[in-house]
Protein backbone atom coordinates (compact mmCIF):
# COMPACT_ATOMS: atom_id res chain seq x y z
CA UNK A 1 0.00 0.00 0.00
CA UNK A 2 2.79 2.44 1.00
CA UNK A 3 4.63 1.48 -2.19
CA UNK A 4 1.61 2.29 -4.40
CA UNK A 5 1.02 5.62 -2.64
CA UNK A 6 4.73 6.39 -3.02
CA UNK A 7 4.60 5.71 -6.78
CA UNK A 8 1.46 7.85 -7.20
CA UNK A 9 3.07 10.74 -5.28
CA UNK A 10 6.23 10.39 -7.39
CA UNK A 11 4.22 10.49 -10.64
CA UNK A 12 2.26 13.54 -9.42
CA UNK A 13 5.47 15.38 -8.46
CA UNK A 14 7.00 14.44 -11.81
CA UNK A 15 4.02 15.78 -13.78
CA UNK A 16 4.02 19.04 -11.78
CA UNK A 17 7.77 19.56 -12.34
CA UNK A 18 7.40 18.84 -16.07
CA UNK A 19 4.41 21.20 -16.38
CA UNK A 20 6.38 24.00 -14.71
CA UNK A 21 9.48 23.37 -16.84
CA UNK A 22 7.45 23.12 -20.06
CA UNK A 23 6.65 26.81 -19.80
CA UNK A 24 10.29 27.93 -19.75
CA UNK A 25 13.64 26.82 -21.06
CA UNK A 26 15.88 26.58 -18.08
CA UNK A 27 17.92 24.05 -16.18
CA UNK A 28 19.03 26.57 -13.59
CA UNK A 29 22.28 27.57 -15.34
CA UNK A 30 23.62 24.02 -15.40
CA UNK A 31 22.99 23.73 -19.14
CA UNK A 32 26.22 25.60 -19.80
CA UNK A 33 28.21 22.93 -17.98
CA UNK A 34 26.59 20.11 -19.96
CA UNK A 35 26.96 21.85 -23.34
CA UNK A 36 30.57 22.83 -22.57
CA UNK A 37 31.31 19.25 -21.53
CA UNK A 38 29.83 17.46 -24.56
CA UNK A 39 30.21 20.02 -27.37
CA UNK A 40 34.03 19.83 -27.78
CA UNK A 41 33.64 16.11 -28.54
CA UNK A 42 30.74 16.83 -30.90
CA UNK A 43 32.85 19.48 -32.61
CA UNK A 44 35.74 17.04 -32.98
CA UNK A 45 33.50 14.34 -34.53
CA UNK A 46 31.74 16.84 -36.83
CA UNK A 47 35.06 18.21 -38.05
CA UNK A 48 36.35 14.66 -38.60
CA UNK A 49 33.22 13.85 -40.63
CA UNK A 50 33.68 17.08 -42.59
CA UNK A 51 37.34 16.25 -43.19
CA UNK A 52 36.46 12.75 -44.42
CA UNK A 53 33.75 14.18 -46.67
CA UNK A 54 36.30 16.65 -48.06
CA UNK A 55 38.76 13.83 -48.84
CA UNK A 56 35.97 11.92 -50.56
CA UNK A 57 34.87 14.90 -52.60
CA UNK A 58 38.34 16.17 -53.48
CA UNK A 59 40.30 13.02 -54.12
CA UNK A 60 37.99 10.12 -54.89
CA UNK A 61 35.67 12.12 -57.09
CA UNK A 62 38.53 13.34 -59.30
CA UNK A 63 37.20 11.57 -62.38
CA UNK A 64 33.90 13.39 -62.24
CA UNK A 65 35.67 16.61 -61.45
CA UNK A 66 37.93 16.32 -64.52
CA UNK A 67 34.87 16.26 -66.78
CA UNK A 68 33.27 19.02 -64.82
CA UNK A 69 36.50 20.99 -65.08
CA UNK A 70 36.34 21.13 -68.87
CA UNK A 71 32.76 22.30 -68.69
CA UNK A 72 33.63 24.90 -66.07
CA UNK A 73 36.53 26.29 -68.12
CA UNK A 74 34.08 26.94 -70.92
CA UNK A 75 31.66 28.59 -68.51
CA UNK A 76 34.52 30.59 -66.98
CA UNK A 77 35.38 32.11 -70.32
CA UNK A 78 31.80 33.21 -70.74
CA UNK A 79 31.74 34.47 -67.16
CA UNK A 80 34.92 36.48 -67.68
CA UNK A 81 33.18 38.48 -70.37
CA UNK A 82 30.27 39.15 -68.07
CA UNK A 83 32.66 39.94 -65.25
CA UNK A 84 34.19 42.78 -67.23
CA UNK A 85 30.76 44.32 -67.58
CA UNK A 86 29.97 43.81 -63.91
CA UNK A 87 33.26 45.32 -62.81
CA UNK A 88 32.20 48.52 -64.42
CA UNK A 89 28.84 48.31 -62.67
CA UNK A 90 30.55 47.54 -59.36
CA UNK A 91 32.73 50.61 -59.61
CA UNK A 92 29.67 52.69 -60.29
CA UNK A 93 27.92 51.00 -57.38
CA UNK A 94 30.84 51.76 -55.04
CA UNK A 95 30.74 55.41 -55.98
CA UNK A 96 26.99 55.55 -55.38
CA UNK A 97 27.33 53.78 -52.02
CA UNK A 98 29.88 56.31 -50.90
CA UNK A 99 27.50 59.03 -51.90
CA UNK A 100 24.75 57.45 -49.83
CA UNK A 101 27.13 57.09 -46.84
CA UNK A 102 26.57 53.33 -46.68
CA UNK A 103 28.97 52.58 -43.86
CA UNK A 104 28.43 48.99 -42.87
CA UNK A 105 27.08 45.83 -44.36
CA UNK A 106 25.55 42.73 -42.78
CA UNK A 107 28.83 40.79 -42.57
CA UNK A 108 30.17 43.29 -40.06
CA UNK A 109 27.15 42.82 -37.82
CA UNK A 110 27.03 39.05 -37.92
CA UNK A 111 29.10 36.12 -36.73
CA UNK A 112 29.48 33.03 -38.91
CA UNK A 113 29.12 29.75 -37.02
CA UNK A 114 29.29 26.08 -37.85
CA UNK A 115 26.61 23.58 -36.87
CA UNK A 116 28.34 20.89 -34.82
CA UNK A 117 25.41 18.81 -33.50
CA UNK A 118 21.70 18.25 -33.89
CA UNK A 119 18.88 17.57 -31.45
CA UNK A 120 18.88 13.95 -30.24
CA UNK A 121 15.06 13.94 -30.19
CA UNK A 122 12.81 13.65 -33.23
CA UNK A 123 10.22 15.93 -31.58
CA UNK A 124 12.37 19.02 -31.09
CA UNK A 125 14.43 20.88 -33.68
CA UNK A 126 17.54 22.48 -32.24
CA UNK A 127 21.21 22.54 -33.24
CA UNK A 128 24.44 23.35 -31.40
CA UNK A 129 26.79 25.89 -33.04
CA UNK A 130 30.48 26.50 -32.37
CA UNK A 131 30.18 30.13 -31.25
CA UNK A 132 29.20 31.35 -27.80
CA UNK A 133 29.46 34.11 -25.24
CA UNK A 134 33.15 34.64 -26.07
CA UNK A 135 32.12 35.60 -29.63
CA UNK A 136 29.50 38.07 -28.46
CA UNK A 137 26.46 35.82 -28.67
CA UNK A 138 23.56 36.25 -26.26
CA UNK A 139 20.22 34.54 -25.76
CA UNK A 140 17.54 35.57 -28.28
CA UNK A 141 19.78 36.58 -31.20
CA UNK A 142 18.44 35.69 -34.66
CA UNK A 143 20.23 33.07 -36.74
CA UNK A 144 20.02 33.38 -40.53
CA UNK A 145 21.27 31.83 -43.75
CA UNK A 146 21.69 33.49 -47.14
CA UNK A 147 18.41 31.76 -48.13
CA UNK A 148 16.42 33.01 -45.13
CA UNK A 149 15.76 32.77 -41.41
CA UNK A 150 17.06 29.66 -39.62
CA UNK A 151 16.18 30.20 -35.96
CA UNK A 152 17.20 31.91 -32.73
CA UNK A 153 19.77 31.39 -29.99
CA UNK A 154 18.15 29.89 -26.87
CA UNK A 155 21.14 28.87 -24.72
CA UNK A 156 24.65 30.30 -24.62
CA UNK A 157 27.77 28.66 -23.17
CA UNK A 158 31.29 30.12 -23.32
CA UNK A 159 32.18 28.77 -26.79
CA UNK A 160 28.97 27.03 -27.89
CA UNK A 161 25.29 27.90 -28.24
CA UNK A 162 22.02 26.09 -28.72
CA UNK A 163 19.83 27.36 -31.57
CA UNK A 164 16.11 26.64 -31.84
CA UNK A 165 15.23 26.28 -35.52
CA UNK A 166 12.04 27.85 -36.89
CA UNK A 167 10.83 24.28 -37.55
CA UNK A 168 10.60 23.63 -33.79
CA UNK A 169 7.14 23.45 -32.28
CA UNK A 170 8.04 26.19 -29.78
CA UNK A 171 9.20 28.63 -32.44
CA UNK A 172 7.09 31.60 -33.54
CA UNK A 173 8.03 34.34 -36.01
CA UNK A 174 5.87 37.41 -36.67
CA UNK A 175 5.59 37.40 -40.47
CA UNK A 176 4.11 39.08 -43.50
CA UNK A 177 3.03 37.79 -46.87
CA UNK A 178 5.30 39.92 -49.06
CA UNK A 179 2.78 40.55 -51.87
CA UNK A 180 -0.32 41.49 -49.85
CA UNK A 181 1.27 42.40 -46.46
CA UNK A 182 -1.12 39.96 -44.74
CA UNK A 183 0.21 39.41 -41.24
CA UNK A 184 0.45 36.15 -39.31
CA UNK A 185 2.52 34.16 -36.86
CA UNK A 186 4.76 31.53 -38.38
CA UNK A 187 4.87 28.42 -36.24
CA UNK A 188 7.05 25.34 -36.39
CA UNK A 189 5.47 21.93 -36.77
CA UNK A 190 8.59 19.81 -36.11
CA UNK A 191 8.23 18.64 -39.73
CA UNK A 192 9.66 20.06 -42.98
CA UNK A 193 6.76 22.53 -43.21
CA UNK A 194 5.80 25.65 -41.28
CA UNK A 195 2.32 26.96 -40.54
CA UNK A 196 1.32 30.60 -40.86
CA UNK A 197 -1.31 31.07 -38.18
CA UNK A 198 -3.83 33.87 -37.59
CA UNK A 199 -4.01 35.10 -41.20
CA UNK A 200 -7.49 36.56 -41.64
CA UNK A 201 -9.64 34.99 -44.36
CA UNK A 202 -10.35 38.38 -45.88
CA UNK A 203 -6.62 38.71 -46.65
CA UNK A 204 -5.41 37.44 -50.01
CA UNK A 205 -2.91 34.60 -49.74
CA UNK A 206 -2.01 32.36 -52.66
CA UNK A 207 0.27 29.40 -53.27
CA UNK A 208 3.68 30.71 -54.35
CA UNK A 209 3.53 33.90 -52.26
CA UNK A 210 6.74 34.70 -50.39
CA UNK A 211 6.66 35.13 -46.63
CA UNK A 212 9.08 37.53 -44.90
CA UNK A 213 9.68 38.53 -41.28
CA UNK A 214 7.71 41.56 -40.09
CA UNK A 215 10.28 42.64 -37.49
CA UNK A 216 7.48 43.17 -34.96
CA UNK A 217 8.52 40.30 -32.68
CA UNK A 218 11.69 42.17 -31.73
CA UNK A 219 13.86 39.18 -32.55
CA UNK A 220 14.17 38.89 -36.31
CA UNK A 221 15.04 41.89 -38.50
CA UNK A 222 12.31 43.08 -40.84
CA UNK A 223 12.14 41.79 -44.41
CA UNK A 224 14.17 38.58 -44.12
CA UNK A 225 12.88 35.82 -46.38
CA UNK A 226 11.42 32.77 -44.67
CA UNK A 227 9.64 30.60 -47.21
CA UNK A 228 7.01 30.20 -49.88
CA UNK A 229 3.30 29.43 -49.43
CA UNK A 230 2.84 25.78 -50.38
CA UNK A 231 -0.80 25.22 -49.42
CA UNK A 232 -3.79 27.35 -48.42
CA UNK A 233 -6.80 25.68 -46.81
CA UNK A 234 -9.99 27.61 -46.15
CA UNK A 235 -12.44 26.29 -43.59
CA UNK A 236 -16.05 27.48 -43.80
CA UNK A 237 -16.40 27.99 -40.06
CA UNK A 238 -13.02 29.57 -39.42
CA UNK A 239 -12.09 33.24 -39.57
CA UNK A 240 -8.46 32.40 -40.37
CA UNK A 241 -6.76 30.82 -43.38
CA UNK A 242 -4.80 27.64 -42.76
CA UNK A 243 -1.54 28.41 -44.56
CA UNK A 244 1.43 26.09 -44.93
CA UNK A 245 4.89 27.36 -45.82
CA UNK A 246 7.85 25.55 -47.37
CA UNK A 247 10.97 27.17 -45.85
CA UNK A 248 13.73 28.43 -48.15
CA UNK A 249 16.44 27.09 -45.86
CA UNK A 250 17.24 23.41 -46.34
CA UNK A 251 17.43 22.34 -42.70
CA UNK A 252 18.65 18.86 -43.62
CA UNK A 253 21.82 20.39 -45.01
CA UNK A 254 22.34 23.08 -42.41
CA UNK A 255 26.11 23.40 -41.93
CA UNK A 256 27.00 27.07 -41.56
CA UNK A 257 24.82 29.88 -40.22
CA UNK A 258 25.08 33.60 -39.49
CA UNK A 259 24.14 35.00 -36.09
CA UNK A 260 23.02 38.64 -36.30
CA UNK A 261 24.57 40.42 -33.33
CA UNK A 262 22.80 43.74 -33.48
CA UNK A 263 19.26 43.58 -34.83
CA UNK A 264 18.54 47.31 -34.37
CA UNK A 265 21.67 48.28 -36.26
CA UNK A 266 20.89 45.75 -38.96
CA UNK A 267 17.44 47.23 -39.41
CA UNK A 268 18.89 50.73 -39.73
CA UNK A 269 21.51 49.61 -42.25
CA UNK A 270 18.87 47.69 -44.26
CA UNK A 271 16.69 50.79 -44.40
CA UNK A 272 19.64 52.89 -45.61
CA UNK B 1 36.01 1.08 -13.44
CA UNK B 2 32.30 0.75 -14.24
CA UNK B 3 31.98 4.54 -13.96
CA UNK B 4 34.68 4.86 -16.60
CA UNK B 5 32.77 2.39 -18.79
CA UNK B 6 29.43 4.15 -18.22
CA UNK B 7 30.79 7.63 -18.97
CA UNK B 8 32.62 6.39 -22.10
CA UNK B 9 29.52 4.64 -23.44
CA UNK B 10 27.35 7.67 -22.62
CA UNK B 11 29.73 10.02 -24.45
CA UNK B 12 30.01 7.70 -27.42
CA UNK B 13 26.25 7.19 -27.81
CA UNK B 14 25.37 10.88 -27.31
CA UNK B 15 27.95 12.00 -29.88
CA UNK B 16 26.91 9.25 -32.29
CA UNK B 17 23.28 10.29 -32.25
CA UNK B 18 23.85 14.05 -32.36
CA UNK B 19 26.63 14.25 -34.96
CA UNK B 20 26.89 11.06 -37.04
CA UNK B 21 23.35 9.71 -37.31
CA UNK B 22 21.62 12.91 -38.50
CA UNK B 23 23.93 12.73 -41.55
CA UNK B 24 22.78 9.23 -42.47
CA UNK B 25 19.52 9.43 -44.44
CA UNK B 26 18.12 6.05 -43.34
CA UNK B 27 18.78 6.64 -39.67
CA UNK B 28 17.24 10.10 -39.24
CA UNK B 29 14.17 8.57 -37.55
CA UNK B 30 16.20 6.27 -35.33
CA UNK B 31 15.22 5.78 -31.70
CA UNK B 32 17.16 7.15 -28.73
CA UNK B 33 20.24 4.93 -28.44
CA UNK B 34 20.52 5.61 -24.73
CA UNK B 35 17.36 3.53 -24.14
CA UNK B 36 19.16 0.18 -24.61
CA UNK B 37 21.88 1.58 -22.34
CA UNK B 38 19.35 2.39 -19.60
CA UNK B 39 17.87 -1.12 -20.09
CA UNK B 40 21.39 -2.54 -19.78
CA UNK B 41 21.97 -0.57 -16.56
CA UNK B 42 18.61 -1.76 -15.20
CA UNK B 43 19.24 -5.41 -16.03
CA UNK B 44 22.96 -5.76 -15.35
CA UNK B 45 24.05 -3.20 -12.75
CA UNK B 46 23.05 -2.58 -9.13
CA UNK B 47 20.67 0.30 -8.34
CA UNK B 48 23.26 2.10 -6.16
CA UNK B 49 25.63 2.33 -9.10
CA UNK B 50 23.21 2.85 -11.99
CA UNK B 51 20.48 5.18 -10.65
CA UNK B 52 22.75 8.27 -10.27
CA UNK B 53 24.02 7.54 -13.74
CA UNK B 54 20.47 7.37 -15.16
CA UNK B 55 19.90 10.89 -13.81
CA UNK B 56 23.24 12.02 -15.26
CA UNK B 57 22.25 10.65 -18.69
CA UNK B 58 18.89 12.42 -18.49
CA UNK B 59 20.56 15.66 -17.45
CA UNK B 60 23.02 15.59 -20.37
CA UNK B 61 20.29 14.80 -22.90
CA UNK B 62 17.93 17.44 -21.49
CA UNK B 63 20.61 20.06 -22.00
CA UNK B 64 21.57 19.01 -25.51
CA UNK B 65 17.97 18.81 -26.69
CA UNK B 66 15.43 21.56 -27.22
CA UNK B 67 13.01 19.72 -24.95
CA UNK B 68 11.79 21.26 -21.68
CA UNK B 69 14.23 20.45 -18.89
CA UNK B 70 13.37 17.21 -17.09
CA UNK B 71 11.84 15.31 -19.99
CA UNK B 72 14.74 12.94 -20.58
CA UNK B 73 15.36 12.55 -16.83
CA UNK B 74 11.68 11.55 -16.45
CA UNK B 75 11.79 9.11 -19.38
CA UNK B 76 15.02 7.40 -18.27
CA UNK B 77 13.99 7.27 -14.60
CA UNK B 78 10.63 5.56 -15.28
CA UNK B 79 12.21 3.25 -17.84
CA UNK B 80 14.82 2.25 -15.27
CA UNK B 81 12.13 1.66 -12.62
CA UNK B 82 10.12 -0.36 -15.17
CA UNK B 83 13.12 -2.53 -16.07
CA UNK B 84 13.87 -3.16 -12.39
CA UNK B 85 10.19 -4.11 -11.92
CA UNK B 86 10.30 -6.52 -14.86
CA UNK B 87 13.38 -8.28 -13.48
CA UNK B 88 11.39 -8.98 -10.31
CA UNK B 89 8.64 -10.67 -12.35
CA UNK B 90 10.57 -12.26 -15.22
CA UNK B 91 13.86 -14.07 -15.63
CA UNK B 92 15.28 -12.08 -18.56
CA UNK B 93 18.76 -13.67 -18.78
CA UNK B 94 19.82 -14.14 -22.38
CA UNK B 95 16.35 -14.23 -23.91
CA UNK B 96 16.73 -11.86 -26.83
CA UNK B 97 13.01 -11.72 -27.54
CA UNK B 98 12.27 -10.32 -24.08
CA UNK B 99 15.16 -7.84 -24.35
CA UNK B 100 13.81 -6.69 -27.74
CA UNK B 101 10.37 -6.20 -26.19
CA UNK B 102 11.79 -4.26 -23.23
CA UNK B 103 13.79 -1.91 -25.50
CA UNK B 104 10.75 -1.41 -27.77
CA UNK B 105 8.58 -0.72 -24.71
CA UNK B 106 11.23 1.78 -23.55
CA UNK B 107 11.08 3.58 -26.90
CA UNK B 108 7.30 3.64 -26.68
CA UNK B 109 7.39 4.96 -23.10
CA UNK B 110 9.85 7.74 -23.97
CA UNK B 111 7.75 8.81 -26.96
CA UNK B 112 4.56 8.76 -24.88
CA UNK B 113 6.16 11.02 -22.27
CA UNK B 114 7.39 13.38 -25.01
CA UNK B 115 4.04 13.47 -26.79
CA UNK B 116 2.21 13.99 -23.50
CA UNK B 117 4.41 17.00 -22.77
CA UNK B 118 3.96 18.36 -26.31
CA UNK B 119 0.21 18.10 -25.82
CA UNK B 120 0.51 20.08 -22.57
CA UNK B 121 2.52 22.72 -24.47
CA UNK B 122 -0.19 23.04 -27.12
CA UNK B 123 -2.57 20.50 -28.65
CA UNK B 124 -1.98 19.91 -32.35
CA UNK B 125 -4.18 17.90 -34.71
CA UNK B 126 -1.33 17.19 -37.09
CA UNK B 127 0.83 15.81 -34.30
CA UNK B 128 -1.14 12.55 -34.05
CA UNK B 129 -0.52 11.59 -37.69
CA UNK B 130 3.18 12.45 -37.63
CA UNK B 131 3.62 10.83 -34.23
CA UNK B 132 2.09 7.50 -35.25
CA UNK B 133 4.50 7.20 -38.18
CA UNK B 134 7.60 8.28 -36.26
CA UNK B 135 6.85 6.09 -33.23
CA UNK B 136 6.15 3.03 -35.42
CA UNK B 137 9.46 3.44 -37.26
CA UNK B 138 11.34 3.90 -33.99
CA UNK B 139 9.71 0.85 -32.35
CA UNK B 140 10.50 -1.33 -35.39
CA UNK B 141 14.11 -0.17 -35.34
CA UNK B 142 14.24 -0.87 -31.60
CA UNK B 143 12.92 -4.43 -32.00
CA UNK B 144 15.56 -5.24 -34.61
CA UNK B 145 18.58 -3.45 -33.24
CA UNK B 146 17.84 -3.00 -29.50
CA UNK B 147 19.03 -6.48 -28.44
CA UNK B 148 22.19 -6.06 -30.57
CA UNK B 149 23.12 -2.80 -28.83
CA UNK B 150 22.32 -4.41 -25.47
CA UNK B 151 24.50 -7.48 -26.18
CA UNK B 152 27.38 -5.34 -27.45
CA UNK B 153 27.25 -3.28 -24.24
CA UNK B 154 27.17 -6.40 -22.06
CA UNK B 155 30.05 -7.97 -23.97
CA UNK B 156 32.12 -4.79 -23.71
CA UNK B 157 31.48 -4.59 -19.97
CA UNK B 158 32.55 -8.23 -19.52
CA UNK B 159 35.74 -7.72 -21.54
CA UNK B 160 36.58 -4.57 -19.62
CA UNK B 161 35.99 -6.32 -16.28
CA UNK B 162 38.20 -9.25 -17.36
CA UNK B 163 40.90 -6.88 -18.61
CA UNK B 164 41.02 -4.91 -15.37
CA UNK B 165 41.03 -8.12 -13.30
CA UNK B 166 44.01 -9.42 -15.31
CA UNK B 167 45.89 -6.14 -14.79
CA UNK B 168 45.24 -6.19 -11.03
CA UNK B 169 46.24 -9.90 -10.81
CA UNK B 170 49.54 -9.14 -12.56
CA UNK B 171 50.20 -6.23 -10.19
CA UNK B 172 49.47 -8.46 -7.16
CA UNK B 173 51.83 -11.17 -8.49
CA UNK B 174 54.67 -8.74 -8.98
Amino acid sequence: MVFIVGVIVLIAVNIIVLSVNSRRYSSFGLERVAISFISPFQELVTRTIGFTKDIWHHYFALVTIAKENNKLIRLLNQASEKSNLWQETELANARLRNLLDFQKNITELAVAAEVIARDPSAWFKTVIIDKGQADGLTKGLPVVMPQGIAGQVIEVAQHYSKVMLILDRNSAVDSLVQRTRARGVLKGESTDQLRLAYVLRKKDVQVGDIVVSSGLDGIYPKGLRIGMVSEVIEHEADIFHEVFIAPFVDFEKLEEVLVILDVQKHNIVSRK
Amino acid sequence: MSYFFNISVCLFLVILQTTVMPNLPLLDSFYDLLIPFVVFLGLSRPVRESLPFVFFLGFIMDNLSGSPFGLYITAYFWLFIGVKGITKLLQVGNRLFIIALIVAAGVLLENLIFLGTLTILGPDQQLAGNAAQTVTIQVLWAIWTGPVVFLVLRDLQKRLDAGFKAVYARKDDS
